[in-house]
């Protein structure tokens, strides 16, 4: 009942978010007690009593000049903090050979494996309905597209989010730390079915991701087709909610 | 009571900060924009129309700002521009058709200068020459429109068309507004409304006349130019 | 335009015939405080329907796909419980209401008219005649927008934002007419809005009585003015982006659809450089409101004038250069995510010096915890909790997880509710004895107040703790999502809390008309303010003072002056002694 907060994080870059949350967290927490105990004590100390005269001032120019330079400098050094993260989340890719090609349609997640010849639209390519393998440990490139209206692809526990635009091919990339089976709600409202739009991911480890993509990304294999779509199993160790043991 | 809400004509003392019954109390002295002593503001700098005028263009500006950009945000995201297999704009006679309507605002001009000389007649023929300029400018956009869709160019024929038609008879209707102020203005200047001095309607339609005019060369160029 | 050229007729005939009817008085009257009376109907009006339809959107939240009380009457087919695509439709018009027809109705529409020519002296707007139809054309576009209700389709459910292409082909929503309705609507609401804000300009420059210099103006002038500023400017760019939607759905252009050489983020871009501005428009009249009421029961002169009036203009000029904020994880470059980030970062530099010079007006003051004053502060302490949770959003890294969750949704309801609608409620009861010319009984106020108060934090604070657990927004059913379950108490809580918030206005509601027809005639000055408006008969009469307009001597809060034997002095005084420099 009471872990009422992030859940938990299984991506590389995760924890910078979740640093930087924190960080916002006590600078804006300490700001807000400031103001509170000072707004508070003021009303209390302050009210009317009888023969009392308020204090004639029009203002304080030093004072001033400090609570406009100290909230100024915390937000730049807050910014200064918060490019690095998003340089290296949105801005540069990571070498990797993985690579899936993500397309949103009304109200499912199409995932496509560029098969054993590593190109897309080819004959060999797999796809398969809001159900995604990765392995851990290795940078996975998303290729998002949409085929209608603009989704997003959300993974909490990856700190992941992008929309996916139609007319538009938005490359990114994210590094799972922990296998596990994780819920990819859509996060951008795309219509009366958006609310259940949801796909799962797969987080292997390496031996059994080969394992899974031997028998499933072969050549010859019978790819979950489009057409059925795979519920998935309800996890026996419930990694897609928070690990609440 | 008749003055009480509307603006005086310019450098006069504003009777409006009072019913005009009793005489104002002076200046107060002090104030904070100012030194010391100094009296308030007494004098409208500008008329309210005109005033007013200056910020309904500015509105108006910003709302083609949307538009324009939009255009072009359209158009740089296209590979090939004007596409293939669409009809060709027609420069030559919408670059004539330009020419007439900057001389109707040259006109505009020529009419204030009449007005403000005392010589209403010409004011009222110079008026009336800027409307038929502005009028003609429109038929021959109509014209135009109408040779454009038989080509086959429609609003639903992609960005093309889309844009073509959206910014263009965004532009049209603003000239036809423009002229019917144009011709209210017209009708008061006849009936000797400015005669008095009072010529801030005059140059409230003046001013939106001109915005209407400085716009068109802008999506001249962007639209068919460029 | 021609309404400008009609002002002249309309003196003209009104001087003609001054007894005038009633429908000249009360219906199509171009007296600013009738009009100011009818925006503020026009507004509360509308808080009830979008308020009930949160109520909606509530109990579906916490009790999914369960007949919805009172709605079985309407949507008879599902006995009243509410489909996926009614939901969107409800918290689509929930914030299209609230925005649109009830904080700028209330704060701009009938504060900006009520205010603006009584507090500069000036015996009307400079165009009356324009401001009338500025209503009546708002009054219009409310009713295009409700009658979207009554279409086959069903009223617009693409999201207050409305984002292409999902707005833009009736067939992703199933909504035809409502979404046309919508666009047309806001459409003649830009209209409306570019007519008043026209009108308050020109007012403020032009028609200020003799001595109102412009660092004499009352605070909340200066917001009004510059909102006026910010809506003349922003609604527009609104206005032509729902007119290419518009084309879009109904003319076959292709603005927004990519399969027509159009471009989606283009209505995004759009939308926000107009929405962005927009929420300042509904926040800077509540910082006015604000700095106004605090000075008159803190008996105290406002800290740091300057200040005040500097940092909202910082804070216009800023809003056209953040709008990018809510777009970090749009596909828009990501480079220009950062640089929206630098300025989001700066924007919140004068709400800062805002924030501390209120608390420096309460140091050293005579509090009075009147109606007004626990309103406004209200407003000062929820405004820096809602405008906190911004700086987490601001924060381009942490906006990637918190985007589009409620936390989001928690911080709306801070900035719009905690800071603009407790504005609304503070101006409400300020300056209901001037617009009315009678007291609000104090007894229902704080009624009012306190549950209000309390249930307002017991409803929106709990979501920034789902926000920050992942749930998103605009999902009609939370309990779709596993990583969701463990949560679904705090929709439970929140939905009880919303609807205890609702049953707290029933007090407001029964004060503002018992007090409307019974209650205690007002004397002039009932709070001992120093402003133009409360030299004026309660409530002031057509051309709002008798023969001569006040002269002004000072600025406006000058409280426990030691010039004064009082603890109060009115702009109007004329000072004892007439030497130049009696100030500070
Ligand atoms: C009245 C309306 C209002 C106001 C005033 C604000 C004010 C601010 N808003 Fe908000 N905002 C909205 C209404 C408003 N917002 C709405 C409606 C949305 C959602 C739209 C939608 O998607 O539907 C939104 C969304 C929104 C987003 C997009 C979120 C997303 O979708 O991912 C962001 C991101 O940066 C943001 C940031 C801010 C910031 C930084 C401020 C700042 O101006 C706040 C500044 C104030 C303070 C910071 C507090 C006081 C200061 C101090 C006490 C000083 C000390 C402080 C520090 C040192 C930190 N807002
Ligand atoms: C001005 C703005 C404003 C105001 C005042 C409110 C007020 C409220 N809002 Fe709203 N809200 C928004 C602006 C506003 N909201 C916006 C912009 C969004 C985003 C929409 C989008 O995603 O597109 C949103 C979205 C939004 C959501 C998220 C929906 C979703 O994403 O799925 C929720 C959910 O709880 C919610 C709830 C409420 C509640 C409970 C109130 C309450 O405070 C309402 C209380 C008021 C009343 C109930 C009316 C008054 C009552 C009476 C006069 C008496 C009669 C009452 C009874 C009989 C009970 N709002
Ligand atoms: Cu797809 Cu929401
Ligand atoms: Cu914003």
């Amino acid at each position: 009942m009471l872990n009422w907060w992030l859940p938990e994080n299984v991506s590389t870059y995760g924890e910078e978010i979740d640093w930087l949350f924190h960080l916002i967290y006590y600078i804006t927490g300490a700001v807000f007690i400031i103001v509170t105990v000072a707004f508070l004590s003021f009303i209390v100390i302050y009210r009317d009593r009888p023969g009392r005269r308020a204090r004639y001032t029009h203002g304080n120019t030093p004072l001033e000049i400090v609570w406009t330079v100290v909230p100024a400098l915390i937000l730049v050094v807050l910014t200064f903090l918060s490019v690095p993260a998003w340089s290296k989340i949105k801005m540069t890719m990571p070498q990797t050979d993985f690579v899936v090609q993500v397309t949103g349609k009304q109200f499912n997640w199409q995932v496509t494996y560029p098969g054993p010849d590593g190109q897309f639209g080819t004959a060999d390519d797999k796809t398969f309905l809001d159900e995604m393998h990765v392995p851990v440990g290795k940078p996975i490139r998303i290729n998002l597209k949409s085929q209608d209206v603009i989704h997003s692809f959300f993974v909490p526990q990856f700190r992941f989010k992008q929309d996916a635009v139609p007319g538009r091919e938005i490359p990114q990339w994210f590094e799972v730390t922990k296998p596990g089976q994780y819920e990819v709600p859509c996060a951008e409202l795309c219509g009366f079915g958006h609310s259940g739009m949801r796909a799962w991911i797969y987080a292997h480890s390496a031996e059994d991701y080969t394992k899974w993509a031997a028998e499933n990304l072969r050549a010859g294999a019978a790819a979950a087709a489009p057409e059925t779509k795979q519920e998935p199993e309800k996890p026996a160790a419930k990694t897609g909610g928070r690990a609440k043991q | 009571m008749t003055r009480v809400l509307e603006a005086p004509p310019r450098h006069r003392p504003r009777p409006s900060r009072t019913t005009g019954q009793v005489p104002p109390p002076p200046p107060p002295p002090g104030g904070d924009d100012g030194p010391d002593g100094d009296p308030a503001p007494q004098w409208a700098v500008l008329d309210n129309v005109v005033l007013a005028t200056i910020f309904f263009i500015g509105a108006e500006v910003m709302f083609f700002t949307g538009l324009i950009f939009s255009f072009w945000i359209l158009r740089l995201a296209a590979p090939v521009w004007p596409p293939p297999l669409q009809p060709r704009l027609p420069l030559g006679v919408t670059g004539v058709n330009t020419l007439v309507l900057l001389a109707s605002s040259v006109v505009m001009v020529a009419a204030g200068r009449a007005l403000n000389a005392g010589d209403r007649g010409l004011a009222v023929r110079r008026l009336a020459t800027a409307a038929g300029l502005g009028g003609l400018f429109l038929l021959v956009q109509g014209y135009e429109w109408v040779r454009l869709i038989r080509f086959g160019l429609t609003v639903s024929s992609g960005a093309y068309g889309a844009t073509f038609y959206t910014l263009i008879g965004t532009h049209a209707v603003h000239v036809f507004g423009a002229l019917v102020w144009l011709a209210v203005t017209l009708l008061l200047a006849a009936r000797g409304r400015f005669a008095d001095g009072g010529t801030a309607p005059f140059r409230a339609c003046a001013l939106f006349w001109h915005f209407v005019v400085a716009l068109w060369p802008i999506l001249y160029l962007s639209v068919y130019l460029l | 335009m021609s309404a400008i050229s009609a002002t002249a007729h309309a003196h003209t005939a009104h001087a003609a015939h001054h007894e005038v009817g009633f429908v000249r008085t009360y219906i199509f009257s171009t007296d600013h405080k009738m009009i100011a009376r009818q925006f503020l109907f026009l507004g509360l009006f509308m808080m009830i329907i979008g308020g009930l339809l949160a109520l909606m959107v509530r109990w579906e939240l916490a009790w999914p796909e369960t007949p919805v009380p009172g709605l079985g009457s309407i949507l008879t087919e599902t006995g009243g419980i509410l489909e996926p695509s009614q939901y969107n439709m409800a918290f689509t018009m929930h914030a299209t209401l609230m925005i649109f027809f009830v904080i700028m109705p209330i704060l701009a529409g009938a504060f900006g008219n009520f205010c603006i020519p009584l507090m500069i002296g000036a015996r009307d707007m400079a165009f009356p005649f324009l401001n009338m139809l500025s209503f009546w054309v708002a009054a219009l576009s409310g009713v295009l927008m409700l009658s979207g209700f009554f279409v086959p389709g069903g009223h617009a459910a693409a999201g207050w934002t409305s984002y292409a292409p999902l707005s833009a082909v009736p067939e992703y929503t199933g909504t035809n007419w409502g979404q046309n309705l919508w666009c047309i609507s806001l459409f003649v609401l830009g209209v409306s809005s570019m007519m008043g804000a026209i009108n308050y300009i020109t007012t403020i420059i032009n028609m200020r009585a003799p001595g109102m210099k412009l660092f004499r103006m009352p605070l909340v002038v200066w917001s009004l003015f510059i909102t006026a500023i910010l809506l003349l400017l922003a609604l527009p760019v609104l206005t032509s982006g729902v007119a290419m939607l518009l084309f879009d759905r109904t003319l076959g252009t292709n603005w927004f659809k990519p399969s027509g050489g159009g471009e989606p983020l283009l209505w995004q871009h759009l939308f926000w450089y107009f929405g962005h501005p927009e929420v300042y428009i509904l926040i800077l009249p509540a910082m006015g409101i604000a700095s106004e009421i605090l000075p008159v029961f803190a008996r105290k002169p406002i800290f740091g004038y300057h200040a005040m009036a500097f940092s909202m203009i910082a804070i216009a000029f800023l809003s056209w250069v953040v709008y990018g904020h809510h777009m970090f994880v749009s596909g828009m470059n990501p480079a220009l995510g950062m640089s929206f980030m630098v300025t989001t970062m700066i924007i919140a530099v004068p709400s800062a010096i805002k924030t501390f010079n209120w608390l420096g007006t309460l140091w050293g003051g005579r509090i009075q915890l009147k109606v007004p004053m626990l309103n406004a502060l209200a407003f000062v302490w929820m405004f820096v909790i809602g405008g906190l949770s911004g700086i987490f959003m601001a924060s381009t890294p942490v906006d990637i997880y918190i985007q589009d969750t409620y936390f989001i949704v928690a911080h709306i309801h801070y900035v719009v509710f905690g800071g603009s609608i407790f504005g609304a409620f503070a101006a409400i009861y300020y300056w209901f004895p001037k617009m009315f010319g009678r007291l609000t009984n104090t007894a229902l106020g704080h009624l009012h107040f306190w549950p209000t108060f309390v249930f307002f934090n017991l409803t929106f604070f709990p979501m920034h703790i789902i926000g920050v657990g992942g749930q998103m927004r605009r999902i009609y059913n939370p309990l779709q999502y596993e990583f969701l379950q463990h949560q679904q108490h705090w929709n439970v809580f929140i939905t009880y809390s919303a609807l205890l918030l609702g049953l707290s206005q029933i007090p407001f509601v029964i004060n503002f008309f018992w007090s409307l027809f019974a209650g205690q005639k007002a004397p002039l000055n009932p709070w001992n303010s120093n402003t133009l408006e409360w030299t004026a008969p309660s409530p002031p009469p057509h051309l709002n003072w008798g023969p001569t307009v006040p002269t002004v001597y000072r600025g406006p809060y000058e409280y426990t002056s030691p010039e004064s034997r009082e603890d109060f002095l009115p702009q109007s005084q004329p000072p004892l002694v007439r030497a130049g420099a009696a100030r500070h």
